[in-house]
């Protein structure tokens, strides 16, 4: 083959895997980007969602703050404190339970 | 002009051939390199297109990192919430942009009514600075709030925030930060690398404390230091056998959450930050240390019907005892002359060895960022040695009281309170100091003070309570020791027949006559019936709890 149409082949060859890989390597930067910027922006809502998270969880523990529960119960159920409700004799505690529950033969 | 000359180019002379010969192995070199060359880009290609076709390349070495706080939550032993991290917001103005100074610090005002409208308007106005901070510790609401108002100029910069649910609860426990965090007080100085380095693995630090019994503590602390009048008061519950305290209460209570509004005396822990003369609670120790020294026995019977005379020093007894005494009578009836004769049998040296290995002369060891130390100094003759068999002459904190009576459920083991949960495997550190012999019959003698003794106040029908109560005198700097004044106390273990729990309230100077039998045994038995369900045990029908 003639040395020039060789050369002339070969620099074909090398211009287009130049071009390839200049193509190449705006593709991968432009994708590597993009989902740097998903990435970013998933952190941020799980950043969120964990702020978000934990003073619910502040809102829960306040909710049922021993106080709280107390206090309801007294307005709402009128239990209070040491009163007959909470310390029942074994008798009055057995008529409140449910009856017991049958036994099954693999028991 | 001819460009070339038809000899130079088409007819080459022989030296020119000669040099082009010369030049092949530099060709060569040149072919070598453009093949290098190829083989490099060829490979860089191949990559690139790999990179392009085969996905995200950054997902394989980024990870979701765990959200992150510079202070870790602080949960009880059952996982309650105490303590948290919250997002806050800073409120920031730049001025240049501020359209209307005054306009916008009167908006501002609108939603912070406390803010100084005056001074905003300074700052707004203050062109010469690029950022001024208006107000720290934003919710999320206020930030919204202000947000709807559409203000030029006005910003917000995220911070974070230190929130504790329960409010007044464990607040003396807990303790609280800075506003930037920094640890001021309480666990959150006690722990604080603890929960820094758990913050920033996304863990908890999980407290011995069950919030249950920490309130039924607290809440009846509370209603006995005002019936009683008290200056301050502590009570501690500890799982004797771990050492975990269940519940730590000091009385005056402040909010953690707004820590800032409540002086230094009420912020003060009154469980290990305060030290006080114990009284009688220190007499079982001292029957004990007889027993052990065998300076005495079980069947030793004492006639303590007149005053005691040390040195011109003259002890006596509230109520004397009639008759002969044996060391349960010392102790139900809360003898000051049996326990000082037992004392001045024992000996100054001695009496500080037990003190010692009971943990009374050293500060406590609990995580509270600190722990007062005792006052114990070395006894001088035989009066201190005697007043020392009593309780006097040795000031300690509640904290360490509460240590030294895990002896009595650890067969005369010691073991010392913390705060930190410990898994139900973990190795417990005790330390011997009685004999389980002499532990096992001081115990009885601790069940007849509430029986029948001067403890009363604080059995529970069903929970087997034994104890000491103490009623030590203030000392007043000019007066001496004034009897209007007094530190009331109970410190005991329960269920007696296999005592697992000790518990102690203190109430700090009660009124004349507030003995620790009349103002702290009863504040023992209501938190006690309140919270024996949540210990798993049982109580018997009696009377109410009020």
């Amino acid at each position: 083959m003639d040395k020039a149409l060789l050369r002339r082949g070969f620099y074909a060859v090398a211009a287009l895997i130049i071009a390839a890989l200049a193509v190449g390597l705006y593709k991968a930067k432009t994708d590597a980007a993009r989902t740097d910027a998903h990435v970013r922006r998933l952190q941020q809502q799980i950043e969120q969602s964990e702020a978000d998270l934990r003073a619910l969880r502040a809102e829960i523990a306040e909710l049922e703050s021993p106080a709280r529960i107390e206090a309801l119960a007294e307005d709402r159920l009128g239990v209070t404190v040491g009163s007959e409700s909470a310390v029942l004799p074994e008798a009055a505690l057995a008529r409140r339970l449910p009856p017991p529950r049958p036994q099954r033969r693999d028991e | 002009m001819k460009p070339l000359g038809a000899g130079t180019v088409f007819a080459p002379r022989e030296s020119a051939i000669e040099a082009l010969a010369e030049a092949a192995p530099a060709r060569n070199r040149v072919r070598f390199l453009a093949l290098g060359i190829f083989a490099v880009l060829l490979l860089l290609a191949g990559r690139a297109v790999q990179l392009a076709l085969s996905g995200d390349p950054l997902a394989e070495p980024r990870r979701v990192a765990i959200a992150a706080t510079p202070r870790a939550d602080i949960v009880d032993r059952n996982g309650v919430l105490l303590a948290t991290t919250l997002r806050a917001y800073v409120l920031t103005a730049t001025p240049s942009r501020v359209w209307n100074a005054a306009e916008t610090a009167a908006a501002l005002h609108r939603v912070f009514p406390d803010l100084d409208r005056a001074a905003t308007v300074r700052r707004l106005s203050d062109r010469s600075r690029q950022l001024v901070y208006l107000r720290r510790s934003l919710s999320e609401g206020e930030r919204a709030q202000v947000h709807e108002l559409g203000l030029a100029g006005i910003g917000f910069e995220a911070e974070n925030r230190r929130v504790y649910p329960q409010g007044a609860m464990a607040a003396h426990v807990l303790g609280f930060t800075d506003i930037d965090l920094n640890p001021l007080a309480g666990v959150e100085r006690g722990l604080d690398a603890q929960i820094r380095a758990a913050g920033e693995a996304g863990r908890t630090v999980r407290l011995s404390l069950d919030v249950r019994i920490q309130y039924a503590l607290e809440t009846e602390l509370d209603a006995a230091a005002r019936a009683a009048g008290a200056s301050s008061a502590a009570g501690v519950l500890l799982d004797a056998r771990t050492g975990e305290a269940l519940a730590l209460a000091s009385w005056p209570r402040f909010n953690a959450n707004d820590a800032g509004a409540a002086s230094d005396t009420v912020r003060r822990d009154r469980v290990a930050g305060d030290v006080h003369e114990l009284g009688s609670t220190i007499k079982p120790f001292t029957v004990a240390m007889a027993l052990q020294e065998q300076v005495t026995s079980s069947g030793e019977l004492f006639d303590l019907s007149q005053p005691f005379d040390i040195d011109g020093h003259v002890i006596e007894d509230h109520q004397p005892i009639r008759g002969l005494a044996s060391l349960r009578d010392i102790l139900a009836r809360s003898s000051n002359v049996g326990a000082a004769r037992l004392a001045l049998r024992l000996g100054a040296a001695r009496q500080r060895t037990y003190l010692e290995r009971l943990g009374l002369t050293q500060p406590a060891r609990l995580e509270l960022g600190y722990n007062e130390a005792p006052l114990a100094p070395r006894t001088r003759g035989r009066r201190d040695v005697a007043g020392l068999g009593f309780g006097y002459g040795l000031a300690a904190t509640p904290a360490a009281l509460a240590g030294a009576y895990t002896v009595f459920a650890n067969q005369g083991a010691v073991v010392a309170p913390t705060l930190i949960a410990r898994a139900p495997d973990a190795e417990v550190e005790r330390r011997q100091v009685f004999t389980p012999d002499v532990t096992r019959q001081v115990l009885s003698y601790l069940r007849a003070a509430v029986v029948d003794g001067t403890g009363r106040a604080a059995d529970v029908s069903g929970l087997a309570v034994a104890g000491k109560t103490g009623t030590a005198e203030k000392w007043g700097a000019q007066s001496g020791y004034d009897d209007s004044r007094n530190f009331s106390s109970f410190a005991g273990v329960f269920p007696a027949h296999d005592p697992r729990y000790v518990i102690v309230v203190a109430l700090d100077d009660t009124r004349e006559g507030a003995a620790g039998g009349a103002v702290a045994a009863p504040v023992v038995a209501r938190t006690l019936r309140r919270i024996a369900p949540m210990l798993g045990l049982r109580l018997e029908p009696g009377p109410a709890a009020r």
